[in-house]
């Protein structure tokens, strides 16, 4: 970019680079660990932490209640977050801040890649895509149709990736180029 | 070495932390109990378990208003019923949530038949809330609710309210109404409709 590249940085600007990206790394880590224990990884455990809660009887038209007698194994054992709208809210508020300014302090660095900067477009897409397809995905899921929940992991995994890319280009270029840039 | 393949392998083992990282943007909340052991350790000496969805009239609703400014709206509440061999209820368990300035907190409220609150346990806060809530927990305090019913006094006590941190006091009264509401959603659904 401009004839500045990753494998041309002076030392301290390399380190500053790397240590950004390990840290906003190990960030990640440490919310994969949260996810786990919190939400669960799986599109049902998505789904059903963020899709409107759903009747488990059925009330007939008209009527006021609705029993049946239920087996206890019917509910999770599990101790996991269900996220409710004021939550999804306070959620979506904080995140898109957040994912969006780490994203930009990592696509910063990468902008100075030398990959084609069609590909670096590619990369860049994925990355901001992936919040808005996520955060996006939980609010259609509790407000529009449960099953895009699929777009919450779509979008985790299109920033993940956006973000893997970003990370292996830029370390690698950082440290381990050492051909002319092109 | 060539970059395409090292970052196509480094790239392939990301791919196994994909979901997780595309989870792992969650506030913290934290969860104490499941809905199962709560239910399961409220209804003790049940032999089976029913569930029970209600909807409230809106005459209901205007009523639950007036005698306690609660809007319930929701579209329908639910019940776990603890039922004895004779089908009789021995407690009915309802789960309740506020959502507050720190995140929601969350109740589960055990009624006996006769619409007096049998137990109360704080199901999920937020981490920042946790920090409230336990002294309370620790407290003994949901355990004073237990006997009043929806006409009862869910006034936090001036011990209580003397004590510690004016947050401890403010998360004691969302507390005491999360209860409170749950012995009145008991009275609208169960009692007031005869359907005991």
């Amino acid at each position: 970019m401009k004839g500045i590249f990753l494998s041309q940085l002076p030392l301290a600007a390399k380190v500053y680079c790397s240590l950004l990206l390990v840290g906003l790394g190990l960030g990640f880590l440490a919310a994969f660990v949260q996810a786990v224990t919190a939400i669960g990884l799986s599109y049902n455990e998505v789904q059903g932490s963020f899709a409107p809660e759903t009747p488990m009887t059925h009330m007939e038209h008209g009527h006021m209640s609705s029993e049946r007698q239920m087996d206890i194994n019917e509910l999770g054992s599990s101790a996991k977050v269900w996220i409710r709208t004021p939550l999804l809210i306070q959620t979506s508020h904080t995140h898109l801040f957040g994912l969006n300014l780490i994203a930009g302090l990592a696509g910063l660095v990468f902008v100075f890649s030398s990959l084609a900067e069609w590909k670096k477009v590619v990369v860049l897409v994925l990355l901001f895509g992936g919040i808005i397809v996520d955060i996006g995905g939980m609010w259609l899921t509790r407000f529009v149709w449960p099953p895009f929940a699929a777009l919450v992991l779509v979008g985790g995994i299109s920033f993940a990736l956006a973000y893997a890319a970003i990370f292996l280009v830029s370390f690698y270029e950082l440290w381990l180029k050492k051909e002319a840039p092109r | 070495m060539r970059p395409i393949p090292f970052i196509l392998c480094l790239a392939a083992a990301s791919v196994l932390a994909a979901p997780g990282i595309a989870q792992a943007h969650m506030t913290p909340p934290v969860v104490y109990l499941s809905d199962r052991d709560a239910v399961v350790g409220m209804t003790a000496g049940a032999k089976k378990h029913f569930v029970r969805e209600v909807k409230l009239t809106p005459e209901e609703q205007r009523a639950i208003a007036s005698q306690s400014g609660w809007q319930a709206d929701e579209p329908f509440y639910r019940f776990y019923l603890g039922r004895g061999e004779d089908g009789k209820i021995v407690s009915a368990v309802t789960f309740l949530t506020e959502f507050t300035i720190h995140g929601p907190m969350r109740v589960a409220v055990a009624l006996g038949p006769d619409g007096k609150v049998k137990d109360a346990r704080i199901i999920e806060v937020t981490e920042e809330i946790s920090t409230w809530v336990k002294p309370l927990a620790a407290g003994g305090f949901l355990q004073q609710f237990v006997g009043r019913d929806s006409r009862g006094s869910f006034a936090v006590p001036a011990s209580h309210a003397a004590s510690q941190e004016n947050m401890v006091h403010f998360y004691g009264e969302v507390t005491a109404r999360l209860i409170h509401r749950g012995a009145i959603l008991f009275d609208t659904a169960f009692l007031k409709r005869g359907e005991m």
